[in-house]
């Protein structure tokens, strides 16, 4: 399960908001969730999901080359049976 | 210690680099013929996430605004996102400001002065773009739902079913929603270009985004000149009182978190032609750079 | 400091802006219990993203008249066979339509 960040401390009380806090909340989260001057900081707390990819790719790479270690061998042209 | 940055600030028009009251550095007051005094006593300064004073550290001829954050807080709270809010908008009178994204956060100074280095030019060149504007936003639903049962219903009759072969019956069905869809859009058009027209003629600017949901017609966002700022309002009473079945959400200002155009819109190693550098560096164990997140 | 948000339906207008947002942006986790939901999540959004595509594409030149009915047939029984493949491993791992996006930050959405 993707860990959700968890911006309010329980959903109750984001339903506790007012109409106007709700609204307005969302529009700060609107805006600076993703906009604004984008760069990563050199702590990835990665809210803009271009690091996730970069994250999701990683996972990948890691598994393939982890499963290689596992075989003993690289994944392509392996005749080896599975363990 | 961490930093966190709320924004980039063009320098005090009058030429002082350090603003006044939120740098923590002295200031060389030529009343005191040279003599150095500390900011303290001017003004207090505004506080950022964990109540840390908010400061700028000057780069040049513009400002980074930052303040301390300690290595064990929390920062995703609905808190900090307030509060990440409120020192810009405080920032807003007194400067041109580019505001961060949330959540840009550095563990080493010399690593933030160099993405600042590397976008200087960008910064300058967008302080220079946003300078004495504001970010407005607007929002349209209209009774998408209900025109959308309309555009349905419309073609209903318009094919009989007899026995087809699958294929041909999947392309149908299909082909029936990409018409439904597609007339949709273009009535979402009209509508939008109608708001549209009220608006755009007095923003510099601006960015649309349609049907976000099927009743949300429109999320815009609008710069606007501060001189400017009046007629846009009246414009936006006109369009309420002339909308018909729209409702409308304008807010703002804002700083101008939609207009900020970097060159490099993703940073270092993460986007386009990096990218792909990167996962083939990572594929060779020879070439592997080591860089941990 | 004088922002306003100022609307006559709050109501509406909240509930029509979660549904954008869900209000909580999401974040995969990388660790070993989820790695290979985290993985399956990102490869079946790139493999929706082609699908889409390909129909979209399929309906324009049903639109412009430039197939033949033995075209039209053969197509939509492939990009039938896709679209239940894709609803099986949905399925498989849990997944739904609405997760299966990448937000690509200032580009916007992926799909």
């Amino acid at each position: 399960m993707d860990r959700q960040i968890k911006i309010l401390q329980d959903k109750n009380s984001y339903l506790d908001l007012r109409r106007q806090e709700r609204v307005t909340l969302l529009e700060i989260l609107d805006r600076a969730l993703e906009k604004g001057v984008v760069i990563s900081g050199d702590i990835v707390i990665s809210v803009a999901d271009v690091d996730l990819v970069y994250l999701g790719l990683k996972v990948l790479l890691s598994s393939v080359e982890t499963m290689e270690r596992l075989r003993g061998a690289p994944l392509s042209g392996a005749a080896e049976e599975p363990t | 210690m961490r930093l966190y940055v709320y924004a980039i600030i063009d320098s005090n028009p009058e030429g002082i680099v350090l603003p006044i009251p939120f740098s923590r550095q002295k200031s060389r007051d030529p009343d005191l013929s040279g003599k150095e005094r500390t900011n303290s006593g001017v003004e207090e300064s505004i506080k950022g996430l964990s109540e840390a004073p908010v400061y700028t550290i000057p780069y040049r001829d513009i400002g980074i605004v930052v303040s301390d954050l300690d290595p064990q807080v929390q920062i995703e709270t609905k808190e900090s996102i307030l509060k990440h809010e409120e020192v810009v908008e405080a920032l807003m009178d007194r400067f041109t400001v580019l505001p961060m994204r949330l959540y840009t956060v550095f563990s080493k100074k010399e690593d933030m002065f160099l993405k600042v280095k590397n976008h200087y030019e960008d910064f300058v060149e967008n302080l220079d773009r946003v300078r004495d504007k504001r970010e407005y936003g607007i929002k349209v639903i209209w009774a998408g739902d209900i025109i959308k049962e309309r555009i349905i219903n419309a073609h209903k009759n318009e094919s009989p079913a007899h026995p087809e072969q699958s294929g041909i019956k999947f392309m149908k069905e299909k082909f029936e929603k990409y018409k439904i869809d597609k007339e949709f859009e273009e009535e979402a058009d009209r509508c939008i270009a109608i708001v549209d027209g009220f608006l755009s003629r007095h923003a510099s600017e601006k960015k649309l985004e349609k049907l976000k949901t099927d009743n949300l017609l429109l999320s815009a966002s609008y710069l606007v000149d501060n001189e400017k700022r009046d007629d846009f309002k009246k414009a936006f009473e006109e369009l309420k009182s002339s909308g018909g079945d729209l409702k409308f959400m304008l807010s703002g200002p804002w700083p101008a978190y939609n207009f900020i155009t970097l060159s490099h819109s993703v940073d270092g190693k993460f986007g386009g032609p990096d990218l792909i550098e990167t996962i083939l560096q990572h594929k060779d164990p020879e070439k592997k750079e080591g860089r941990d997140e | 400091m004088s922002k306003t948000v100022e609307t006559d339906s709050l109501e509406i207008f909240a509930n029509e802006m979660e549904k954008v947002k869900g209000a909580l942006p999401k974040k995969i986790e990388a660790n070993p219990e989820n790695a290979e939901k985290g993985l399956a999540k990102l490869v079946l959004t790139l493999i929706e993203l082609i699908r889409k595509l390909m129909e979209k594409q399929a309906m324009r030149r049903v639109e412009a008249g430039s197939l033949t009915d033995e075209e039209i047939e053969r197509v939509g029984e492939t990009l039938e066979k896709l679209e239940n493949k894709m609803k099986e491993l949905k399925e498989i791992f849990g997944l739904k339509d609405e997760e299966l996006n990448l937000n690509l930050g200032p580009l916007g959405d992926l799909m």
